[in-house]
């Protein structure tokens, strides 16, 4: 029998549409996954030089083929869709999925609408790893890897167990702890950043300073690889926890009493968004915008729901920066913007309206 | 795509000035001093470069900690470079604070403005305005003979190497300030104008802004014949990451082998050495014209 409050809890939840049949939820995902690869291959049409479409077509069905790309082979329309485009494109993808998803989960966890990837203080970590590997000029860590992902990866592993060690008491790993422990860390770890950058020659500090921003380059095949794997491998994870946290959603207390063990949950949660908030921020810098404001957005779309709300973040966050990124690329080509400006000046307006709605339809 | 560039071979530029002790700077503020400066402070080590050249180096008192040429300026008190110290600027008694207007803080100028420490703003759009200031600082410090005695000498340097180069094709040019994200020079920037004087053609010259981040698209398509590192202790393009320009294999540049490194304490610095930096420019992209000249 449950007690009067949880149940009172439940059947709100449940009033508040949060059936999801398999039907509808096939129908959802299978429209957004189509809609993806259509922004995709649309996104893959504009750039900075026009290369024509059908050279696109030739591009992927070569990458998909596993031929070996030779550089004379394709020339130069080819090389910029095979090696420049198409990797960027991909890794928008992945970025801006990641990170709407990191916030789903985290807003979640943390039960505070504001949360986003960034308020854990692991990207602080990551940003000051990739910002020291800057000023001590490594270009390349072990003759292959780049320098700048590693050690941003590393610095925010640091920051995680930092973060982990101070908000846990007794085996327990209380919200409102980790969330002051990274708030703290992370103004600590940006004060650092800013050292780094007050003492590094000003030509090299902008380098730097255009790197935190937020900014996608063109990864390697090989790196891409690493990182698809890596991504979809913990967002997979997350979305087999979607019901766990939809009942952490109601408040730690009725999450225990339907026999839920939230201790081992929200450290599995915390572990599984500060890893991958790790590795997006050391290969993009902070873009910003995303991770907090797309969940709210597809939450007012397909509502709140996390079976559906956090595959459904994931693909239409990752839709909405390829589409930020090529306008920063194509806007003022040859010269580019830095994709967090577009992501905040063309997602900002748009949420606003969506509230504005909402507010008409309550009154 | 030749550009006339004015003013490098007409000798002495205009200046607006009120009366012969009133300066305008580059932001538009007037000084008035009525007598030369004797304790001078300079907040960019290309104003160093340009006090010492005039012989104004003992009237020298406070540098930044990246002024390391000449080697007299290494004994110099430190400051400071973006975030100069204002307590120990002011403690210094100077009558002349010089300094870049992009790291001229509005407060430090307001301050140093009720101070009545007057302030010199210098923002170097082109080559001839480098020389412009030289004199500027010459006919401040007394000494107009010597400073225009110097930026004449540096335009004819100019001229000879401009006339050295530009029977020859523009060779195409990158010239990285940062690999990722991809920072160069454009329009509106005096290194963009030392690459054309060079006998070369910036990749980035479409770009709209003086430091453009630049797509890598754009850079493929317009194929520069020629990447320029700059390098240097404090700043500069570390091995690796040029090493890993070599990656773009149909770049022209990348397959003959042509990534060349400047010292960037030449380069980037808009000072009386921008002449050796333009000289260095135009061997490495016209190796033949080279005049095999003992480096001064």
């Amino acid at each position: 029998m449950l007690p009067p409050a949880t149940a009172h809890a439940v059947s709100q939840w449940t009033k508040a549409g949060a059936i999801v049949t398999l039907h509808r939820w096939l129908l959802v995902i299978g429209g957004l996954i189509v809609a993806s690869v259509a922004v995709l291959v649309m996104c893959l049409q504009f750039g900075a030089t026009r290369v024509e479409m059908r050279a696109v077509m030739e591009a992927i069905l070569t990458v998909f083929h596993g031929e070996h790309i030779d550089a004379d082979g394709l020339g130069t329309p080819g090389i910029i869709m095979v090696q420049i485009r198409l990797p960027r494109v991909l890794m928008g993808f992945l970025v801006g999925g990641s990170l709407a998803g990191i916030g789903v989960t985290l807003q979640a966890l943390l039960r505070n609408p504001l949360a986003d990837p960034y308020v854990l203080g692991v990207s602080s970590g990551a940003a000051l790893g990739a910002s020291a590997a800057m000023l001590l000029g490594i270009g390349t860590a072990f003759s292959l890897v780049p320098a700048l992902p590693l050690f941003g990866f590393l610095g925010g592993l640091l920051s995680l167990v930092l973060i982990y060690r101070l908000a846990q008491s007794q085996g327990r790993l209380p919200v409102h702890s980790l969330l002051l422990a990274g708030v703290i860390l992370n103004a600590i770890l940006t004060a650092l950043i800013m050292f780094i950058t007050s003492i590094m020659d000003p030509n090299r500090s902008a380098g730097l300073m255009a790197w935190l921003m937020g900014s996608l380059t063109a990864p390697s095949y090989p790196a891409l690889g690493v990182f698809v794997l890596y991504t979809v491998g913990v967002l997979a994870i997350l979305m087999h926890k979607a019901q766990t946290l939809n009942v952490l959603t109601l408040g730690e207390e009725i999450a225990r009493s339907l026999g839920i063990e939230t201790e081992w949950v929200k450290k599995q949660l915390f572990l599984l968004t500060a890893l991958l908030t790790g590795a997006v921020v050391s290969v993009s810098g902070m873009i910003g915008f995303v991770g907090m404001v797309i969940p709210h957005v597809v939450r007012m779309l397909i509502g709140s729901d996390h079976r559906l709300l956090l595959p459904g973040s994931a693909l239409i966050g990752g839709m909405f920066l390829v589409v930020s990124d090529t306008i920063a690329r194509t806007l003022l080509a040859p010269s580019e913007i830095p994709v967090g400006i577009v992501t905040a000046l063309a997602g900002g307006p748009f949420f606003l309206y969506l509230l504005l709605c909402r507010k008409d339809r309550m009154n | 795509m030749k550009r006339r560039q004015q003013g490098i071979l007409t000798g002495m530029p205009f200046m607006a000035h009120v009366s012969s002790r009133s300066f305008v700077d580059d932001a538009g503020r007037k000084i008035y001093l009525a007598k030369p400066p004797t304790r001078i402070i300079s907040l960019a080590p290309s104003v160093t470069e340009v006090l010492f050249a005039i012989g104004a180096g003992d009237q020298v008192v406070g540098v930044t900690q990246f002024c390391n040429y000449p080697p007299e300026a290494l004994n110099k008190q430190k400051i400071g470079y973006a975030n100069p110290n204002l307590e120990s600027l002011v403690a210094l008694h100077p009558d002349l604070v010089v300094g870049p207007t992009d790291f001229l803080k509005p407060d430090v100028v307001l301050k140093l403005d009720q101070l009545n420490i007057p302030v010199f703003a210098l923002n170097e759009k082109n080559v001839e305005d480098i020389f412009i200031h030289i004199q500027t600082l010459g006919r401040m410090l007394d000494r107009a003979t010597v400073a225009n005695a110097l930026a004449m000498e540096l335009r004819q340097q100019v001229t000879q190497i401009k006339q050295r180069t530009e029977e020859f094709p523009p060779v195409r040019v990158l010239y990285v300030l940062n690999s990722e994200p991809l920072i160069t020079v454009g329009p509106g920037s005096y290194i963009d104008q030392l690459i054309v004087l060079a006998g070369g053609v910036n990749v980035a010259a479409k770009s709209g802004t003086p430091y453009p981040r630049l797509s890598m698209e754009a850079v493929l398509h317009d194929n520069p014949e020629v990447l320029v590192f700059p390098v240097g202790e404090s700043e500069g393009i570390s091995d690796s990451e040029q090493q890993a320009w070599r990656q773009w294999t149909t770049i022209t540049a990348v397959k003959q082998g042509r990534l060349h490194q400047i010292s960037a304490d030449l380069l980037n610095r808009p000072g009386p050495r921008v002449v050796r930096a333009l000289e260095l420019l135009a061997d490495i992209l016209h190796p033949k014209t080279s005049s095999h000249r003992a480096n001064q």
